[in-house]
């Protein structure tokens, strides 16, 4: 199973001191990796099919760039065989432009059906590969509900995409979806874990599908209940602004 | 009643068109005015006992900051007041530190009950009225609510679970913004915000503000609280509303 990375700070931030152990404790995903960040906020992503860990150490450029890319949201993810091609660019993260903002989104799971999906928005990610097949059918369904009602609620709107979503594509999710400003995170059936760090370690917050954290600080496990359709939560600078369950008649 | 103004955007934005704007149509509010903005994290506020604008004339300041200051978030108030002296410690916007972040506070309403609020963990100096009592009542239960490193509840959670119970503690009319630096939340539970996104005429980024027909002849939207909910809040990050609920 691949897995997730993220995090969210209220200044630009380095994710060194996560993203090689990230890297470690995803050691057995040896399918490709990928970086996305903003910097002026435009997107940037760097990925790569090669292992991202490999003879007891961290790929080379995986950990330069933990090191060097600094961003108020860095979101990363290292892949299993499951979900697609072996070519670089088939990695994640995946990047669109909507909704007057660019947006970066990795995924893990497994759904069967949405391989075929055909947007009708421009422009498609030219990859196959489930994943980014999902990333088009949200932006559809968050462009259709928002263009023309710019001051409804974007948490609303992204709950009733994901209800749409599951309706039409049942399946097991787990997906970041951030822009320059905010990150989303949604899980149908992985635990996520969270870790709000204090001011002096940077104001920040990191999310992560790898079970036990990434680190020997006290992480808070976010699993989605059963009865229920998912766990969201919507994050802001070093803050989580919600966390519910989409099975709600919510606050979003 | 005093006005409120806020632009909000995913980068550093000034507001030359739309602050005179709102001094303008907020004119018969004459006992103040006070902009608060960040940089780099850090919050500031600028504000004045003198008119904002009067017969033709921006106040000098007022007009100079509006070209000036830059910000992903820009929150302006004009008072007429209603509780406390006429005073530039009395002009909002209001700025605490608390629990490692910065916070600006504008408000307008009347709230008298609440002057008898006495917060143990935070104090704005110096400051009698209604407002400064909001500001610290709402701080103190966001902490109490949104701890770090305990449950999870949400910021948003916590601001609108507190303010469900300041109006039920301390009955009043209550309309305010409140950020972080990171997030913007607008409540009221008796005066309307219209919002903006995009604007042609005006800055880009969202803007919001009291005044009853907004500040351009644009298609700006009306968010009220509905008759049978104790009042609406709104969570803003960059240039969309993220979150929205009735309370």
């Amino acid at each position: 199973m691949c897995d997730i990375f993220a995090l969210s700070a209220g200044v630009n931030y380095t994710a060194q001191q996560y993203l090689p152990v990230f890297a470690e404790k995803g050691r057995r995903n040896m399918s490709g990796w990928g970086i996305g960040f903003f910097r002026d906020n435009q997107i940037l992503i760097e990925k790569s099919s090669e292992k991202v860990y490999d003879g007891e150490h961290v790929h080379e450029s995986f950990q330069r760039l933990a090191r060097v890319v600094d961003s108020r949201i860095i979101v990363s993810h290292i892949r299993c065989p499951l979900s697609g091609g072996a070519h670089t660019a088939d990695n994640h993260p995946f990047a669109l432009s909507f909704l007057d903002h660019v947006w970066l989104f990795v995924h893990i799971g497994v759904v069967e059906g949405i391989e075929n999906y055909q947007t009708t928005n421009e422009p498609k990610i030219d990859v196959d590969a489930y994943p980014a097949r999902i990333f088009e059918y949200l932006r559809d369904r968050l462009v259709s509900s928002l263009r023309y009602a710019s001051c409804e609620s974007f948490g609303r709107s992204l709950v009733k995409s994901i209800r749409s979503l599951l309706a039409d594509y049942p399946g097991r999710y787990a997906f970041f979806l951030a822009n320059e400003s905010v990150l989303f995170a949604f899980s149908n059936f992985r635990q996520l874990m969270l870790l709000r760090e204090a001011e002096s370690f940077g104001n920040s917050l990191v999310l992560t599908s790898i079970k036990e954290g990434l680190s020997d600080k006290e992480w808070t496990a976010i699993k989605p209940k059963k009865e229920t359709l998912g766990k969201l939560l919507v994050v802001a600078g070093p803050d989580v602004l919600y966390l519910g369950d989409v099975a709600e008649g919510s606050l979003v | 009643m005093c006005d409120l103004f806020a632009l909000s955007a995913a980068t550093n934005y000034s507001a030359p068109k739309s602050l005179p704007l709102f001094a303008f149509r907020a004119g018969r509010n004459m006992d103040g005015w006070g902009i608060g903005f960040f940089r780099k994290n850090r919050a500031y506020v600028e504000k004045s006992a003198a008119r904002a604008y009067f017969e033709g004339s921006f106040h000098d300041g007022f007009q100079r900051l509006a070209r000036v200051i830059s910000s992903r978030f820009i929150i302006a108030h004009v008072r007429l007041r209603t509780s406390g002296p006429v005073d530039e410690c009395h002009a909002h916007p209001f700025v605490l530190h608390f629990k490692g972040q910065d916070w600006i506070f504008a408000h307008n309403g009347k709230a008298p009950a609440i002057e008898s609020y006495r917060s143990k963990k935070v104090r704005l100096e110096d400051a009698v009225s209604d407002s400064a009592r909001t500001f610290e009542y709402l701080l103190d239960g966001i902490a109490a609510r949104y701890e770090r490193n305990n449950d999870i509840p949400g910021l948003f959670t916590a601001v609108a679970d507190t303010s469900r119970q300041l109006i039920e503690e301390y009955p009043g009319s209550y309309n305010y913004l409140l950020t972080n630096g990171w997030v913007l939340f607008a409540f009221s539970n008796h005066r309307q915000f219209l919002f903006l996104k995009g604007s042609e005429k005006l800055e880009r980024g969202l803007l919001l503000t009291t005044v009853a027909r907004g500040l351009s002849e644009e298609n700006w939207t009306r968010i009220a609280k509905k008759e049978e909910s104790l009042g609406f809040l709104t969570a803003i990050v960059g240039s969309d509303i993220l979150l929205r609920a009735d309370i």
